[in-house]
């Protein structure tokens, strides 16, 4: 199976534009060490502070579940309209009780680089983390972390190789007259009624029906299979600094809207907290523009109880272009957003375990302290 | 979710007991884990207005500084938005909406460490169906008059110096970055890109700019500086990106004066204005 995903791997490298790029802009990078002509040598020294192309990111995602094979492994999900394969990150820690499902996806849209970025950072602060950090082992301990790093491959590359504000796929249309739908109009809600455009031209066009793309199709088959252990759909998106709850399509309000909320709300705290930078929380159609086909809303209507869109950093200074020296901060305050999160969510649904763990630590350490002030 | 309880009192040290103080905390602490802490909503009047009317503070807020920023024409007082203090919004569905707001605002090019937070006044009048809406905005000095003018004429000599053609693809890179030496030329063409901004924004649309794409040319024959170039503006409630060719005259301490030319994508006609500041 490992040789044929290698192969798959290796045709999907060599198909239409490849995945070259153009690297002379990007002399300052040269500060980064051991990166030879053929890519990254070793795992240790890929840097998570930058940004990194689709070959990159591939090399990555095996080398992962090669480095930690106890608890990573990587799946097919599909091809792109390119044919190109889509993988997706198993994080698991093997135990023998059920475990629920946390989703995340990156780069459905293809100009929002830092999306990819962060999701190379959650992996790697969860992988890095686990053994010694009660937090996230606590999380491990019921929760599958399932990582989609870059959902739109073929735009992706695009966007390094020709375009770099390209936003939708790369599925031509109008007689290869035009390309591209936004894979975040295409999912089967309220498929194209609003906010969304039927003109191939337009960088909203919901594709030609509900789910026409692969890439929707291949994420949307995978999560609807897995719906009843999903728990949570986190789908990274840039920018504008916002938490977006459901839904975009209407005004109406989700059955557990305040929780979403006040989910969200603390996640905006714990990420304020960090350097200082400011998110709002709200409904898609309250604080941002109606759309309508958006894996959000799909993912809350098939029945996934905690479904956010973030809209990570900036506020519109650099915009999708969010310069490289931003990476880092970015990946380290939405991390205690995404930790946030994880605790509401996990306190939810196995409390006695959340609450004992915090009071019990602190109730020993009380105690022994009162006997050392008494005697 | 259970109600967070109050502490209990700390104990009352015994001699040299310095841990008592500690005890207390690790009681609270055991306490407060004990009970959840909920998180407030944002707003607690009218969760749904509030939500479109902030849209719309945050929408005038925009125009405002687009505006605020040609008119004072000098691209070291640019400013970027802080936060929107407050607000209200009148609705005429003939005529237009027209907007009162209180908002903050930090220079566009903040030093490290600087914290300088300006305050504004605006009122806003969005046309109906119209865009260019009508602004009267005052704001604190966020940086003192010699200051400005030292900066804004070290800029002009920086440009002066710069040899053109300028030999660059694109402002930021790929990846964001600009040279220390260009940063000059883009805070000249984020100046020009102001008035464009603020000449298209609707009730409804909104923009930023994403990129500086090419520079035509730029002379310095008289003392002025005239700089020919085209950016990419991005729209965001269509996500679109438009192209638009700029062209600004400017010396420190005058008037900008701007002419530009955008690509309409889909509409028949293209927008193209020309001002003096």
């Amino acid at each position: 199976m490992k040789s044929l995903l290698g192969t798959i791997y290796l045709l999907g490298m060599f198909i239409p534009e490849g995945l070259g790029y153009n690297r002379s802009l990007a002399q300052y990078r040269q500060e980064v060490v051991d990166q030879t002509a053929s890519g990254w040598k070793s795992l240790e020294t890929y840097s998570y502070n930058i940004y990194h192309t689709m070959e990159e990111i591939y090399w990555w995602m095996s080398q992962i579940s090669e480095e930690y094979p106890e608890v990573v492994t990587q799946h097919f999900l599909g091809m792109t309209y390119e044919a190109r394969p889509m993988y997706y990150l198993k994080i698991s820690q093997s135990s023998n009780n059920p475990k629920k499902i946390i989703w995340m996806d990156c780069g459905i849209h293809a100009r929002e680089w830092i999306a990819p970025a962060f999701c190379q950072w959650f992996v790697k602060e969860i992988l890095q983390n686990y053994k010694d950090n009660s937090r996230i082992s606590g999380f491990l301990r019921n929760l599958d972390f399932y990582v989609l790093p870059v959902l739109n491959i073929d735009g992706y590359i695009y966007s390094w190789t020709t375009d770099r504000l390209w936003r939708k796929s790369r599925s031509s249309h109008d007689n290869g007259t035009c390309f591209g739908s936004d894979l975040n109009r295409n999912f089967n809600v309220s498929w194209c009624s609003v906010g969304a455009s039927r003109d191939c031209q337009d960088l909203t066009f919901c594709g030609m029906g509900p789910v026409s793309e692969p890439e929707t199709k291949a994420v949307s088959s995978f999560v609807e299979s897995e719906k009843d252990n999903i728990l949570c759909f986190l789908t990274m998106h840039s920018y504008g600094q916002f938490i977006l709850t459901p839904y975009g399509y209407t005004q109406n309000k989700s059955s557990n809207h305040e929780e979403l909320i006040q989910v969200g709300q603390k996640a905006a705290n714990a990420l304020k907290a960090k350097y200082g930078t400011n998110y709002r929380v709200g409904s898609s159609a309250d604080i941002l523009y109606a759309t309508s086909g958006s894996s959000r809303d799909w993912a809350r209507d098939i029945g996934i109880p905690f479904s956010f869109t973030f809209e990570l950093r900036d506020n519109g200074t650099f915009g999708f272009i969010l310069p490289e020296d931003q990476v880092q901060p970015t990946c380290e305050e939405t991390m205690e957003a995404m930790l946030s999160i994880l605790d509401d969510v996990h306190a939810k649904y196995w409390p006695s375990s959340s609450a004992r763990r915090v009071t019990s630590g602190t109730l020993v350490l009380s105690l022994l302290l009162s006997f050392a002030c008494l005697s | 979710m259970q109600p967070r309880r109050q502490p209990p009192p700390a104990p009352r040290p015994r001699g040299n007991c310095p841990g008592a103080p500690l005890l207390a905390l690790l009681l609270l602490l055991v306490l407060r884990g004990a009970a959840a802490a909920p998180a407030g909503p944002q707003d607690p009047r009218r969760p749904q207005d509030a939500g479109l009317s902030r849209g719309l503070l945050q929408q005038a807020a925009r125009a405002a500084l687009h505006f605020l920023n040609f008119r004072a024409g000098s691209p070291s007082a640019l400013r970027a938005l802080a936060a929107v203090q407050e607000g209200r919004a009148s609705v005429n569905p003939k005529e237009g909406c027209k907007v009162d707001l209180v908002f903050s605002t930090e220079r566009y090019n903040s030093e490290e460490g600087e914290e300088h937070l300006g305050n504004c006044s605006a009122r806003v009048f969005f046309k109906t169906q119209k865009p260019r809406p009508a602004i009267n905005v005052t704001c604190t000095r966020l940086l003192g008059k010699r200051k400005r003018q030292q900066e804004d004429y070290l800029l002009y000599k920086q440009m002066k110096q710069l040899k053109t053609p300028v030999d660059v693809v694109s402002i930021p890179d790929s990846h964001g970055h600009i040279d220390p030496s260009l940063k000059p030329i883009w805070d000249l063409a984020f100046l020009g890109s102001s008035y464009v901004m603020w000449e298209k924004t609707t009730q409804f649309l909104h923009y930023y700019l994403a990129q500086l794409t090419s520079v035509k040319q730029w002379k310095t024959d008289d003392d002025e500086i005239d700089f020919d170039y085209t950016v990419l503006l991005h729209e965001f409630s269509t996500q679109e990106i438009i192209p638009c060719r700029i062209h600004l005259v400017w010396y420190p301490g005058k008037p900008l004066k701007v002419k530009y030319h955008c690509q309409e994508l889909q509409t028949p006609e293209e927008a193209s204005g020309t001002e003096e500041g």
